[in-house]
């Protein structure tokens, strides 16, 4: 083919379906133990594709951007069309505007297609995230044919590895939120069946199943969200195109060009404006039409439907529940799944979709909020799991939540910054989960860390590169996570100093504010100006990209930067907990006594070569990635930032006006740093040597001296004391030993009303909360389980016993009746003859008496 | 005799055959007799028929009736012959032996016959002798065996 992108296109994802669909039929008999040859093949071919993808890719945004640079306003993008997958003319009949505005054109003349093409796209975020998502399932193909050696479902295992990447692959290079749907179901699907991929384990399907619901909820939103988009902008493509389906940017700009000029074009020929496409982005027409008010009530709907299905894939705060549970699953697709690749979509998504979330404040606040809260929430939960993987498992959630708040900040600088800490964090998670793979598969399958310690002899290579995964979680300095922790931090930090009332802004253009920027004027409904009317001179936007944005929860700009400045204080405490968390899991494993369990048997022994390579190429990958694309502290360069300014959704004008990347806060790389190395100093000064200290610690955060407090034993032993002795001779000696009776009665009863809160609150103890997981899992049992499950029998029962009943009572009426008159079914003539007669006489008496 | 008065006593006669052969039928179990009395009801029939004709003078009557009379000899004809074979399968002209088209679960019905007296029931109430017995004559004894 003359087209290379569009074969590198097809390819990218058709050859890890071929893998699929070839293990899947050849597997059960003739590949058996030798499936992963094909996996691995293909996954790597798939890989090679992307690099040549990107190679080709910046050859053409080179040739496009004259030199290289990024000002180019609107980004640059590859569009293929494969098919037309449906095509309804004239679905959605608008009613016709004035001429005077030029949006309603742009959809095509006041009625709109429901068209759907198969249309795959290559921009920079696409192919940045072609290019993780290959690597590291090359990677941990490879690993994992030596981690599921000789399991009985090996062909099974990479059959749906195999979907999995097609279904990845397909997620980030399709260019329609329909398709985008379909295959974030797909992901989803690949990962309901590998978390239950042990299925004749209980606990396995219970996990597969709690993911696959839990996502349904977050799906549900996301479908809503691509529902509004329809009907708010006319369209689903991320694309320009004609409504003939051309593709042609030349094409396009022509249509466009005939359309401005009042040609009459053919329909086909009628130019339709993409959601995230140049036409709209050049002259930042998402702000959907109507009212000012209206308006942003409809971007901030979208925006959060949205988040909720990101929520859900991404595993932030209300729908987190299921990831932790999804470590039922093989360690290698913890690793791909659940901490690289398929938990990124939701934050792709919402990176693509910043021009949504850039006319909408509130809901980059929420994100942001979400993110944060999410960050700590998990941060705190991890403190204290015993298995490792599940620390793992809080340890992503945590991460995810740190890119949430990065994408909430709403900048240039906060996106890239999170899209940078999903590609560094996507490297460092799956090394720590294949390192934590490796234990596993050295102890017998065993996870629990207080049930082996020490092996940094056993495992030598796991060890290295263990450390340099937890390193670079923790965000030591030259290693990849402190670069995009750093990154992520540092575009929060900005938006508090944007967001701060400025001397200066405060006492120069706050008098006539409002006059030039003219919500007010626009806002003719009264309503809105008497909600707005209060808060209007201090909620006028600073930045520039927020002009003339409504905000719809009426914060005004002092309490948005004070809630950044909470969530970076907040992000800054959870880079210290991770680090400690992180710390404390590596020394359980590593250091201490030497402890194996019997599970292992006595071959507790390294990995083998197929598991210690991807370890190792992980571990460099980790150690160097944020060194070498992150140069901000040497020139304000990210190159990394850079080539992903070049995907249209984020380098357009509305979007180049906010904070650019590149910026290196010293400061702010000193906090965190401090930060970080502080949790490792505590966890190594609390874990390494004797750890004596840790029990007082854990049994203050119990408040175990609660108990102490309101102990019945502890009043008994009062008695014995020698004043209590004293007191009691005195009173009897007196012969007062009533009122003594009476005093100390009183005196238990105070404390016993005293301590009644405090018993409470030794059973929600800060340890026990962090331990069973701040009880969401037993509250969403009580408060959604359980009365859906009430609701689920109250339903059965009406299908059984109401309508099944009716149905059946039909059914028996005529059954009894026969019953009845069977009895009179004697087969003799004669019996027959004589009821013949009878029937004749009481016709005959009811013919003549009636 | 006037029309009517004719009329009366044919219809009569045939109301009189049409019961005889309906009571027949109820009541009889062998198959021929039960056929014989259903031919009886039909000439019953035929006999008011031929009246009616005659009273509004219709030969419509006598010939309905000439063609039940030709209809019933080929009834005859396959009747006698489900009955023949009805017969050979048990011995019997007996209808009651045909009654397999009854429900299932049904109990059969089967002729009960009357129990022959024993001699312990015949049980006579007996006087106490008093004074002298009366001389029997066995001849009287013979015939008045119960008293």
């Amino acid at each position: 083919m003359d087209d290379p992108i569009r074969l590198l296109l097809i390819l990218i994802p058709a050859l890890p379906l071929a893998a699929a669909v070839l293990i899947g039929l050849l597997g059960p008999r003739v590949l058996r133990q030798q499936s992963h040859w094909l996996a691995i093949a293909a996954v790597l071919a798939s890989f090679l594709c992307s690099l040549l993808l990107m190679r080709e890719l910046s050859f053409l945004q080179r040739a496009a951007g004259a030199g290289g640079e990024v000002a180019l306003g609107i980004g640059y993008e590859e569009v293929r069309r494969l098919w037309t997958w449906t095509d309804v003319a004239d679905a959605y009949q608008q009613p016709r505007t004035p001429p005077g505005e030029s949006r309603e054109s742009l959809v095509g003349g006041g009625s709109r297609d429901f068209r759907i093409d198969i249309v795959l796209r290559a921009d920079s975020l696409t192919c940045m995230m072609l290019v993780m998502v290959t690597l590291i399932a090359t990677l941990v193909a490879i690993y994992s044919a030596g981690y599921m050696h000789g399991d009985p479902g090996y062909w099974r295992f990479f059959a749906y590895f195999g979907l999995f990447v097609f279904s990845m692959t397909m997620l980030v290079s399709v260019s329609n939120f329909v398709l985008l749907y379909v295959f974030w179901e797909a992901v989803g699907l690949c990962s309901y069946l590998l978390i239950g991929f042990w299925y004749q384990k209980p606990a396995a399907a219970a996990a597969g199943k709690k993911a696959f619901l839990v996502n349904r909820v977050g799906d549900f939103g996301f479908a809503l969200g691509v529902f509004l988009i329809w009907t708010t902008y006319g369209t689903l493509n991320f694309h320009d195109s004609l409504r003939g389906g051309e593709l042609e940017p030349a094409r396009i700009q022509q249509a466009v060009a005939a359309e401005r000029a009042g040609e009459v074009v053919p329909a086909e020929q009628e130019p339709v404006a993409g959601v995230f496409g140049p036409l709209r982005l050049a002259d930042n027409e998402l702000r959907p039409a109507g009212q000012p008010r209206t308006s942003a009530m409809i971007s901030l709907a979208i925006c959060l439907l949205l988040l909720l299905g990101a929520c859900g894939k991404s595993a932030q705060f209300p729908l987190h529940v299921w990831l932790p549970d999804a470590m039922e699953g093989p360690t290698p697709v913890s690793a791909l799944i659940h901490a690289a690749t398929m938990v990124t979509a939701g934050i792709y998504m919402i990176a693509r979709c910043t021009p949504l979330f850039l006319v909408s404040p509130d809901a980059q606040l929420v994100v942001s909020v979400v993110g944060g809260f999410t960050a700590l929430l998990a941060a705190l939960i991890a403190l204290t799991q015993y298995d490792l993987k599940r620390v793992l498992a809080y340890s992503t959630v945590s991460q995810l939540g740190y890119m949430f708040l990065a994408l909430g900040v709403g900048s240039l600088a906060g996106v890239t910054a999170g899209m940078f800490h999903l590609f560094t964090h996507a490297f460092f998670k799956a090394l720590l989960f294949l390192g934590a793979g490796s234990v596993m598969h050295a102890m017998g399958n065993v996870i629990d860390m207080r049930r082996f310690g020490g092996l940094r002899r056993v495992m030598p290579v796991t060890y290295i590169t263990f450390a340099v995964g937890c390193l670079a979680l923790a965000g030591v300095f030259p290693l990849a996570g402190f670069w995009s922790k750093d990154a992520v931090l540092g575009a929060v930090h900005d938006k508090v100093h944007e967001l701060e009332p400025h001397d200066s802004d405060s006492h120069g253009p706050a008098p006539h504010g409002p006059a030039p920027h003219g919500p007010a004027p626009h806002d003719s409904s009264p309503h809105g100006s008497a909600e707005g009317g209060g808060t209007q001179a201090v909620e006028r936007p600073e930045s520039s990209a927020d002009d003339d944005v409504t905000p719809v929860f009426g914060l005004s700009n002092l309490l948005r930067g004070q809630i950044f400045h909470w969530l970076y204080l907040l992000g800054l405490m959870t880079s210290f907990l991770t680090a400690f968390y992180t710390f404390r899991a590596f020394y359980l494993t590593f250091h201490g006594p030497e402890l194996i369990p019997p599970e292992a048997g006595r071959h507790a022994h390294e990995s083998p070569a197929s598991m210690t390579v991807p370890l190792g190429i992980l571990a460099v990958c980790s150690a160097l990635v944020g060194l070498l694309l992150d140069r901000s502290y040497l020139d304000g360069t990210n190159s990394f930032a850079n080539w992903l300014l070049w995907t249209p959704s984020l380098g357009f004008p509305a979007a180049m006006r906010t904070t650019l990347p590149g910026e290196f806060h010293l400061s702010v790389a000193g906090w965190s740093t401090l930060m970080a190395l502080g949790g490792i100093g505590l966890s190594s000064y609390l874990y390494l040597g004797s750890r004596h200290e840790i029990h007082g610690i854990r049994q203050f955060f119990d408040l175990a001296w609660v108990s102490g407090w309101s102990d019945v034993e502890s009043f008994a032993r009062m008695r014995q004391w020698r004043v209590a002795r004293w007191v009691r001779e005195c009173s009897a000696a007196v012969g007062l030993e009533w009122l003594l009776r009476l005093v100390v009665g009183a005196l238990l009863l105070v404390v016993l009303v005293l301590s009644a809160p405090l018993l409470l609150l030794y059973y929600v103890s800060p340890y026990k909360l962090s331990y069973h997981r701040f009880y969401l899992d037993e509250l969403y049992e009580l408060v959604l389980v359980r009365p859906l499950r009430g609701l689920a029998r109250l339903c059965y029962g009406i299908d059984r016993w109401l309508i099944d009943g009716t149905v059946n009572f039909v059914g028996r009426v005529p059954r009894q009746i026969g019953d009845v008159m069977r009895s009179l079914q004697m087969g003799l003539v004669p019996f027959y003859a004589l009821a013949m007669v009878l029937g004749l006489l009481i016709l005959l008496a009811v013919q003549l008496l009636g | 005799m006037n029309e009517l008065a004719l009329l009366q006593n044919y219809l009569l006669v045939g109301g009189l055959l049409f019961a005889i052969g309906l009571a027949g039928f109820l009541v009889r179990r062998n198959m021929i007799v039960m056929f014989l009395s259903a031919e009886i009801m039909l000439q019953g029939i035929s006999v008011s028929l031929v009246a009616w004709g005659r009273y509004h003078n219709d030969w419509g009557g006598q010939m309905l009736v000439v063609f039940i009379i030709a209809v019933a000899a080929c009834e005859a004809a396959i009747a006698l012959a489900l009955v023949l074979m009805l017969a050979k399968q048990t011995g019997r002209l007996d209808i009651v032996l045909w009654q397999d088209l009854r429900e299932e679960g049904q109990p059969a019905y089967v002729d009960r016959e009357v129990p022959e007296e024993r001699e312990e029931d015949q049980v006579w109430p007996t006087l106490t002798p008093a004074g002298i017995e009366p001389e029997v004559d066995p001849e009287e004894e013979l015939h008045r065996s119960r008293v």
